[in-house]
């Protein structure tokens, strides 16, 4: 890659964004859309602006980000550790396989105010409502790579006489690591949903309250901020997870 | 060291019973070269498999005598190398996985690599290897651990003729230094004539054994084997058999 090439994405995007605003800013002048509705993009950066030097947006943020760290990381090894449990009991799959798969597919978000029974509205609930959002898309991953082993790498295994636990972390989780990542790529994405959700709901903290507390108080720049905020949340963490698996997975790519 | 008695195999694929190969009686003796020759299709692969546990027999018994802790070494028609590892991880892998020492992998490994003609490719990765490079390391994979029985399928079938004449005279320099027991399935008559104790020679699909030669020929064999008129009436017989 030539040094040319490393700037064109970020410039870019940065020219994208930029457009955009510049688009934005033009049509609320044009329309003349009261402030409530359509803010111009300078008193979103403004209320950004002044909601971070009173240390409030970066309280939110961090307590966001948080959740999110213990949330995902957490239901992506619960996801990894049932998805390999399932995937060599044929017995523990029959008997729960079914169950799982009707959790899978009902909307855990229709779950949320549950948790908040379950769990009461503190954190506990919070991590508990993004730990099942990750959980199953990992699950599901896990478990599809290591089913689709190739039969000669079993062979391997056997013939190398390795054990269940060797045969597991040297050739079959590495073996299956590209399905587990789309897993941990949907996760992801889930993650930061199921994070917003649970401060909407209860509590007086994070990102998703930030929005609550802007709304209900008339505040649409700020609101719009932390909706900005939540969107390159989202895309940091995937960029993250991305990076991840670009490093781990490079054997597949160029030479 | 190996006894098989009455061994067969069929497989069930969607219902239907496909034979592999037919019952087949064979001893090999500790320490022999012992090749297995046929067309393709005919259960060698099936056979091998069999020999090293990848596979059970449907009727039969096999007897192997070794160590109960002793892997066999088994070089696969197609290499079978682990994507994500390099050349001399792979390698080195049969002993990492074993918990041997770093730097003791590392050493055979390299010197493993050297012997099969790949030093300076110890970090490529599979992808970035030829199917001949492929074949190669998983050569020196089989040989990292040094298995006293080592069973070889087609393992120079991709190989240049140069190449393949080399790693012949490495195989049996090797053969000869470390008494190992080899099994070895080839497609080539030339091959099978100038390595073995013993060629097996097998029936079209499904297979069976058809004939054994014991080799008339002298050790240690080398140039002048080729010159030998042993040597070539042993291909026309194994060639005629084939035929
Ligand atoms: N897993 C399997 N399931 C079904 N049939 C199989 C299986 N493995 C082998 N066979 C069949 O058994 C027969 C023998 O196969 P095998 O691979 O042993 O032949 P081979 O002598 O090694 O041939 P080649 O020289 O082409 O490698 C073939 O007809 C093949 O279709
Ligand atoms: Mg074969």
């Amino acid at each position: 890659m030539t040094s040319r090439a490393i700037w064109r994405r970020p410039l870019e995007t940065i020219a994208a964004v930029g457009a955009f605003c510049l688009a934005w800013d033009l049509y609320v002048r044009w329309t003349d859309a009261p402030s409530y509705l359509l803010p111009p993009p300078a008193d979103v950066g403004a209320a950004l602006i002044q909601s971070a030097a009173s240390g409030e947006l970066a309280h939110h943020l961090l307590y966001t980000l948080q959740n999110l760290i213990l949330g995902y990381g957490a239901g992506a090894l619960l996801g990894v550790a049932a998805g390999v449990a399932l995937a060599k009991s044929p017995r523990l799959d029959r008997a729960l396989g079914g169950p799982i798969l009707f959790l899978q597919t009902a909307p855990k978000i229709a779950l949320a105010p549950l948790f908040v029974i379950w769990f009461g509205l503190g954190l506990a609930s919070k991590i508990a409502l993004i730990i099942s959002l990750v959980f199953f898309p990992v699950l599901v991953g896990t478990m599809v790579g290591l089913r689709s082993l190739d039969s000669r790498f079993a062979d391997l295994a056997r013939l190398l006489r390795l054990g269940v636990w060797r045969r597991l972390w040297l050739i079959e989780l590495r073996a299956g690591l590209p399905d587990i990542f789309v897993g941990l790529r949907i996760g992801a994405v889930q993650a930061v949903v199921g994070a917003i959700l649970g401060e909407w709901m209860s509590g007086r903290q994070g990102l998703g309250y930030l929005m609550t507390f802007a709304s209900a108080t008339y505040k649409t720049p700020l609101l719009f901020g932390a909706v900005v905020l939540t969107a390159l949340l989202g895309i940091a963490v995937y960029q993250l997870v991305e990076t991840a698996e670009r490093r781990l997975l490079s054997w597949r790519d160029a030479p | 060291m190996i006894h098989a008695r009455g061994v067969a195999k069929h497989f069930l694929t969607r219902g239907a019973r496909v034979e592999a190969l037919r019952p087949v009686d064979l001893d090999v003796a500790r320490g022999a070269f012992v090749s297995i020759i046929g067309p393709s299709g005919c259960g060698k692969s099936t056979l091998l498999r069999i020999i090293a546990g990848l596979e059970t027999a449907s009727e039969g018994t096999l007897t192997i005598e070794s160590a109960a802790d002793q892997r066999a070494g088994f070089v696969f028609q197609d290499a079978v190398l682990l994507p994500w590892l390099s050349a001399e991880e792979n390698v080195r892998f049969p002993l990492d996985a074993a918990g041997v020492p770093r730097d003791e992998g590392d050493a055979t490994a390299r010197r493993l690599l050297a012997l099969v003609g790949l030093q300076g490719f110890e970090k490529a990765l599979p992808r970035a290897l030829s199917g001949g490079m492929r074949q190669r390391v998983s050569i020196a994979r089989a040989l990292s651990y040094d298995p006293p029985l080592l069973l070889m399928d087609e393992p120079f079938g991709a190989l240049d003729l140069l190449t393949r004449d080399r790693l012949n005279d490495e195989l049996l320099t090797i053969w000869t230094a470390t008494k190992k027991t080899i099994i070895f399935v080839t497609h080539s008559v030339e091959e099978a004539a100038y390595l073995s104790d013993r060629v097996v020679v097998m029936s079209p699909r499904p297979g069976s054994i058809k004939k054994i030669y014991d080799s008339p020929l002298a050790r240690p064999r080398g140039e002048r084997t080729k010159l030998d008129p042993a040597f070539h009436q042993l291909m026309a017989d194994l060639r005629r058999d084939l035929a």
